[in-house]
């Protein structure tokens, strides 16, 4: 979320101050070069792969077994009558552990990647600030969380197309939507679990200043993420629930009722926003002053 | 900003200063009570009035129930393997937390949605029609209510009606699902056991209401006290909270964390059983409508487990420390009875067994401590429900 940028704002920039770049707290060239780098990296490719694979299993395999009343995944049952569901499904499925892996991969390879290259001590070198660099780094986290999310929507939404069609959408409350409202509602379901994500990526940017192994980076970032869903399935600390990051993610399918149901919604939103100004406030503290040496 | 190179340290400051600041606005915006809201005081008789003359016909809004009765974990719930995916089930409405949406426009138009992760159990009424919608297994049942039936009022109304002097919410059809439901139970518990005074104001749903304290003057029952707020505007009953003696927090709490009063959109009450949906049309509603006629029971429960309870229930003691003792046989699972009641019937029995073992001079059997009620099943095929400690049920048990 982008909600960490104000609270920056006080902060000057330490480049030279002759040229003023398009958009003061975001680096236009540095943000394009670093998508550019996250785009090249061949295991980040491989991800992708992985993330799009499995809308079109989960489509293959319901259209190959025949129709029947299951448990499963939420949405399972709803594929056959509109392929719009297998998305839904597949983020269902992912949002457990790969969508928060591809995150924690993009954070690991954030900073302390560059940190165990020796590649930030060079990008340092460039006349952008600390600040800003680390802003754009997180931008470029949030790019990569909406990218993940719409490779796997838009695999699924093919796959689920071409094999289920576009009848119209059954929502939670037993009404039929038509399919061009059923993609906005997918648009918003994609849009808030990217918000949640981009959260994440602001805890994973975090722990990504803290160490200069990558790898380190990754495994906290997933185990902070599974420590949070199993603390959230544990009636015995309930209080704890709402102050999780995971706890409101799989309210999406609130986003799938008639009229939507806002509640939950709106309190996951504003979890992934204060996730995201603490987290990105450390990260800040923490870059800011640290000593880069290699 | 030089202080910062000046203190590097200073930096943690500002994330510390957010957790602050965040934690502060999230507490504030939980804490609902406030001191006082400018309102003039009324007496308790004033509120029962403006409770009962109160003309609300449309309303919009969203309803947090929260029960803490000290029911055993109910197995079955949480076995699809997310926590909470069977929470949109009618059956599972006695314990944890629920949330409802509510819709009502008028006598002849209702609609309920029970919201659960990523499913929902609806329930329809349109004129003529009532329909029960559950997302889960994509099924309808559709009731069709005679003419006079939908003049005498709404299916709403139907529910609460006829609630014994005992704790509503000790069925899970029972329990109330509104406020209006709930204050009506409470009201009627009313009388010469119950002191009623006023306790202040209240914001609910951000709106201002007065709060009604109902204290039991028995001292035996479990019953700490009943408070209800009333809207100081609409008159309605935003908030029912149950206290009992052994919680600091509401053992029982259903009320609107958000409220409309305009009329809602038309759209909200119509239903269409959608293609794929198994829809059962029922005629139970006929044949319900002979049992009301033949006098007021003191439970009606609905076709699932608990309506084969044979023979008539003794009542003993009375007012708040009533116990109901009736016969009572552990329900068999049904055949063609319904996904749902089959689940419910499992889900009793297991309940049931899993309860500790008691004995005494009355025989010996399972014994349920609520917080608000407790209930005996004895081994001899008898039942004692009440809102008061074991040792009463046992002793009304061994009176008999």
């Amino acid at each position: 979320m982008s909600a960490a940028e104000p609270v920056l704002a006080d902060v000057p920039e330490r480049g030279p101050g002759g040229r003023v770049p398009p958009s003061r707290w975001l680096s236009a060239r540095l943000l394009r070069s670093e998508l550019r780098l996250i785009a090249g990296r061949r295991r980040n490719q491989m991800g992708l792969l992985v993330l799009a694979a499995v809308p079109v299993l989960i489509a293959v395999a319901v259209r190959l077994s025949s129709p029947r009343e299951g448990r499963g995944p939420d949405f399972l049952s709803s594929i056959t009558s509109n392929g719009l569901f297998v998305p839904l499904a597949a983020l269902g499925v992912e949002l457990g552990l790969f969508l928060p892996l591809a995150i924690a991969m993009l954070a690991g390879d954030a900073v302390a990647g560059e940190a165990n290259l020796g590649t930030l001590r060079y990008l340092l070198t460039v006349p952008v600030g600390r600040t800003r660099l680390l802003v754009t780094k997180y931008a470029s986290l949030m790019i990569g969380a909406l990218w993940g999310v719409a490779v796997v929507v838009l695999a699924g939404a093919i796959a689920g197309i071409a094999l289920f069609g576009t009848g119209p959408m059954l929502t939670l409350s037993g009404t039929e939507i038509s399919f061009g409202s059923a993609v906005w509602r997918v648009v918003l379901v994609s849009l808030y679990i990217a918000a949640g994500l981009a959260a994440l990526g602001a805890v994973g940017l975090f722990i990504s200043t803290l160490t200069e192994q990558p790898l380190a980076a990754t495994v906290a970032l997933m185990i902070f993420t599974i420590l949070s869903w199993i603390a959230d399935s544990v009636p015995q600390i309930s209080w704890l629930h709402p102050w999780l990051l995971v706890d409101q993610w799989m309210a999406f399918g609130d986003l799938l009722r008639d009229p939507p149901f806002w509640d939950n919604i709106a309190r996951g939103l504003w979890v992934d926003v204060a996730y995201a100004v603490v987290f990105g406030l450390l990260a800040w503290a923490r870059f800011a002053g640290k000593d880069i040496t290699s | 900003m030089s202080f910062f190179s000046d203190h590097p340290k200073a930096r943690w400051a500002l994330p510390v200063a957010a957790v602050g600041v965040i934690g502060a606005t999230a507490l504030t915006v939980n804490q609902t009570a406030n001191a006082d809201s400018g309102l003039p005081s009324r007496t308790a008789a004033q509120l029962l009035a403006d409770v009962r003359s109160a003309n609300v016909s449309s309303l919009s809004g969203t309803v947090v129930q929260t029960s803490d009765l000290g029911l055993p974990d109910i197995p079955g719930l949480g076995s699809s393997g997310r926590p909470g995916s069977a929470s949109s089930s009618l059956t599972s409405l006695i314990s944890g937390t629920h949330t409802w949406r509510v819709w009502l426009d008028g006598p002849t138009r209702q609609r309920l949605a029970l919201v659960g992760s990523n499913g929902e159990s609806d329930v329809i009424h349109n004129g003529t029609d009532v329909w029960l919608w559950s997302s889960a297994d994509k099924s309808a049942v559709h009731h069709k209510l005679s003419t006079d039936q939908v003049r005498a009022g709404s299916a709403a109304e139907h529910l609460p009606s006829g609630l014994p002097s005992e704790v509503p919410s000790t069925l899970p059809s029972g329990a109330p699902r509104t406020p209006d439901e709930a204050a009506a139970a409470a009201l009627a518990l009313m009388g010469k056991h119950t002191s009623v005074t006023t306790s202040g104001t209240a914001s609910v749903a951000g709106r201002s209401a007065y709060e009604l304290a109902l204290t039991p003057k028995d001292k035996t029952t479990l019953v700490g006290s009943v408070r209800i707020a009333i809207d100081s505007q609409e008159h309605v009953p935003l908030r029912v909270q149950v206290y009992s003696k052994k919680l600091a927090n509401p053992a029982f709490e259903v009320g609107f964390t958000a409220v409309d009063f305009a009329k809602p959109d038309a759209r909200q009450f119509a239903f269409t059983p959608p293609a794929g949906t198994k829809v059962t049309e029922s005629d139970e509603m006929a044949a319900r409508k002979g049992d009301a006629n033949a006098g007021p029971t003191p439970i009606k429960p609905p076709a699932d487990a608990l309506a084969r309870m044979q023979g008539a229930p003794t009542v003993v003691g009375s007012g708040w420390s009533t116990v109901v003792v009736a016969p009572f046989t552990l329900p068999t699972s049904q055949q063609g009875a319904g996904g749902s009641a089959a689940d419910s019937t499992a889900q009793l029995n297991g309940i049931l067994k899993a309860l500790p073992t008691t004995s005494g001079a009355w025989g010996s059997g399972h014994v349920l401590q609520g917080t608000l009620f407790s209930l005996v099943l004895t081994n001899d095929g008898r039942i004692a429900v009440g809102a008061v400690p074991p040792d009463q049920l046992y002793s009304a048990l061994a009176a008999k």
